[in-house]
């Protein structure tokens, strides 16, 4: 009898100290390794946040870091493995008061929220010399009350083709330039027992597609109106149905193995010729880069086919804690600084797979899609917001990402009942 | 008779009081009484327990009726969150989901764990060498044996790739992508994992059952079996209602393996209210939502533990 118990509450004692241990863990896994500034030396070192943590984002960020040190700041730094973990981190601490000097942020509601609850410092620089060099959707997220709150780094873009070359070749393709021929290419592949499309089947990634197709079918004026400017009437066009129509028919270009896929297992699909296409965004180039490929030598890329040029757009930026002391605020400004410069700028996105926030930084040196995409955002029309990062509040921008998704995997679900579910789940939002 | 339940459910309820305590109090030193100290020992856990549950399911209540976005905010607007939040169809399939989810587990955890501490109990051998087997799952983390679970079952990489490689085609293993599959095999996944802790509780259990009540069933001549069935059972009751509310807790909580094995998906089809509440919570800058499907979870929780309370306090007053 004794002894049962005593096995019992044993294992009971056992599972405390799992559940315990488990939560110890979990407190002490996010907390930032931080060193006490060493007093009385020079210049005091800031702390910098950001989730730049994969080999190809590292190296860009050591371009920033070569800079600052030159010119005479001290960093130190809290490297996080995610933009959900650095979003986390960064939050508990500027409102302990505990800010990380600067931070990684996302230009969008987000940051705007953190400026209203006046967790972010305005930066002491001078806004209308920033304005120009600045892609106008861009300028206008990363300012609060005409100053900026945020110095946008680079420039990702969601509305690319990557296509591999040589699946293409052996059916006879060329590379799409309508949706139409896109289909029709599709019909191709499918038949010759190639998979067409490789999709991630993560809700944000099938809403990267579907947005891809929204500019295709409206062109650049019809994209504003859905999605800037969250007109009612463009959602119920016929544009919108189309859109929808396309999308669905894509249903069966994609394998059955596609739900839950990340962005990278289907660039791999693409670099081992299983998959012809990904539609995804600039970063699927760092993967091409790993693999030892150059973009344009056997996987290449293209804007997505679209009526007009345009570019969809979302941007890493960094951000000051308003909470850090005031001899922080010269390396703080420092760092600014050194991330807006354009040269910096310009190696920081050569290393990175991205482009410049700057519009006027020198392209040199840039592969031919990121040189594609510079061109095309000094055109002013033909920036776009994406609605996974900026341009529209959270809730909204998961709304869209839900509805997109919902249809995506209801493939009994047809064009007319996906229109109407867009409306009413994005009007629930507004 | 005196079994392990019974002698622990005077453990955990504490009343009637023991009659030790009742005797007259000896004074110590300092002139307290034992219960004056066993209450000041017993005050930090009960604050904490008072602050970090009790008041912090509050606030959750609290913001929920507010218009928090990214950060609290105490602008009070009503019920508007609800509204917004019985609205919007992807919280009713995380609610349906919870439901499949948490009977298929619990069904599924109780059953099966049952299942074998009978069978190990009775090998009377190494019973412990067994149920480690059994209970190594649990030692694996929920992220892990997702993503090892989505390994095996995603139809392109996965058992189905393997069996089309060597030639059988017509093996499918494809219910992790199928809408109406896909929280069938989060729920697989979860007895799988959750099955040990099950096993593990009823075999302590057993192992304070009298062993008349074997030698009187093996004259009479009943079955093993039935034995399990209609006589351990019954004594374990409060094995099984500690079992049910630790799995209750697992299924409330679960968000880590629907994370790691679907992702949710395909879509939102296999999401639940957890996955909800956090996305919205801490990616969509909605805490107030977020609140709001936390209350209607905590709610849902309550109504189930309500039964359990009210048959204690039933048994109280019988007494």
């Amino acid at each position: 009898m004794q002894s049962a118990r005593g096995r019992a509450s044993a294992v009971i004692d056992l599972l405390i100290i799992v559940a315990l241990g488990g939560c110890q863990q979990q407190i002490n896994a996010p907390a930032p390794s931080f060193q006490a500034p060493a007093a009385g030396r020079g210049e005091q070192p800031i702390e910098v946040m950001h989730w730049l943590s994969s080999g190809a984002e590292a190296s860009a960020l050591k371009v920033i870091r070569d800079r600052f040190d030159r010119d005479g700041g001290r960093w130190h730094e809290s490297a996080m493995p995610s933009v959900a973990a650095v979003n986390a981190a960064a939050m508990d601490r500027l409102l302990g008061g505990n800010g990380p000097e600067i931070f990684q942020v996302s230009v969008g509601s987000r940051l705007q929220e953190l400026a209203k609850y006046g967790l972010v410092r305005p930066i002491p620089l001078n806004a209308s010399e920033l304005d120009v060099v600045l892609p106008d959707i861009i300028a206008h997220a990363a300012k609060r009350n005409g100053q900026y709150i945020a110095i946008p780094v680079d420039i990702v873009g969601e509305n690319w083709l990557f296509y591999n070359e040589a699946v293409l070749a052996r059916v006879g393709l060329q590379v799409p330039k309508s949706w139409d021929e896109l289909l029709q290419a599709c019909a191709a592949l499918a038949a010759s027992g190639k998979i067409p499309i490789a999709l991630g089947g993560q809700p944000w990634q099938e809403r990267i597609l579907f947005n891809s197709i929204v500019l295709g079918v409206g062109g650049r004026t019809f994209y504003r109106r859905v999605y800037e400017q969250l007109d009612r009437n463009a959602m119920e066009s016929t544009q919108m149905l189309e859109a929808f129509r396309i999308f669905g028919t894509l249903r069966k270009y994609v394998d059955e193995g596609s739900p839950g896929r990340p962005w990278n297992l289907a660039t791999a699909m693409l670099i081992r010729g299983e998959a012809a296409f990904q539609f995804t965004g600039d970063w699927a180039k760092g993967e091409l880069l790993a693999a030892g490929i150059e973009i344009g030598h056997g996987i290449g890329c293209t804007l997505t086919p679209a009526p007009d040029r345009a570019y969809v757009m979302a941007a890493d930026a960094f951000a000051m804690s308003a909470s850090a002391s005031a001899d922080a605020l010269a390396g703080q400004v420092l760092f600014m600084r050194t991330v807006l410069d354009r040269d910096v700028q310009a190696a920081f996105n050569r290393v990175r797979g991205s482009i410049p926030a700057r519009v006027d930084a020198p392209d040199a040196g840039f592969d031919i899609c990121a040189r594609l995409a510079m061109s095309v955002i000094r055109d002013r029309e033909a920036q776009l917001v994406s609605t996974g990062l900026f341009g529209l509040s959270g809730g909204m921008s998961g709304a869209i990402d839900d509805a997109v998704s919902q249809f995506w995997n209801e493939p009994q679900m047809g064009a007319e009942e996906g229109r109407r579910l867009f409306v009413e789940t994005v009007g629930a939002f507004k | 008779m005196n079994t392990t339940a019974e002698s622990c459910e005077e453990r955990v309820s504490g009343e009637p009081p023991s009659p030790r305590l009742l005797a007259p109090p000896e004074l110590p030193p300092g002139g307290r009484t034992d219960a004056f100290w066993t209450r000041l020992a017993l005050l930090p856990a009960g604050t904490i327990a008072l602050v970090c549950f009790a008041g912090f399911a509050a606030w959750t209540v609290l913001i929920s009726f507010t218009d928090s976005g990214l950060l609290p905010d105490y602008g009070f607007i009503g019920l508007h969150q609800y509204q917004r939040l019985f609205s919007s169809g992807r919280w009713w399939t995380t609610l349906r989901n919870l439901a499949i989810f948490g009977t298929v587990l619990l069904v599924g955890c109780t059953t099966l764990g049952y299942l074998l501490a009978c069978l190990i109990d009775r090998r009377g051998g190494a019973p412990i060498a067994w149920g480690v087997v059994f209970i190594l799952p649990l030692s694996v983390s929920f992220i892990v044996t997702g993503i090892v679970w989505q390994w095996m079952l995603n139809p392109s990489t996965g058992l189905q790739a393997v069996a089309h490689e060597i030639g059988w085609s017509g093996l499918r293993v494809d219910w992790l992508v199928r809408r109406d599959r896909s929280i069938f095999v989060v729920a697989i996944a979860g007895i799988w994992q959750q099955t040990g802790v099950s096993m593990i509780l009823f075999l302590a259990g057993m192992s304070g059952i009298d062993h008349n009540i074997w030698r009187a069933a093996t004259v009479d001549g009943i079955p093993a079996w039935r034995v399990y069935v209609t006589i351990i059972a019954p004594l374990l009751r409060h094995v099984f209602l500690l079992n049910t509310i630790l799995l209750v807790a697992t299924i409330a909580k679960s968000f880590d393996l629907v994370l790691a094995l679907t992702g949710g998906g395909p879509g939102f089809a296999s999401d639940l209210p957890a996955r909800f509440v956090v996305e919205h919570m801490f990616e969509r800058q909605e805490l107030a939502l977020g609140a709001s499907g936390a209350s209607v979870m905590m709610l849902t929780v309550l109504l189930g533990l309500s039964p359990y309370v009210y048959l204690r306090r039933a048994r109280g007053e019988s007494r």
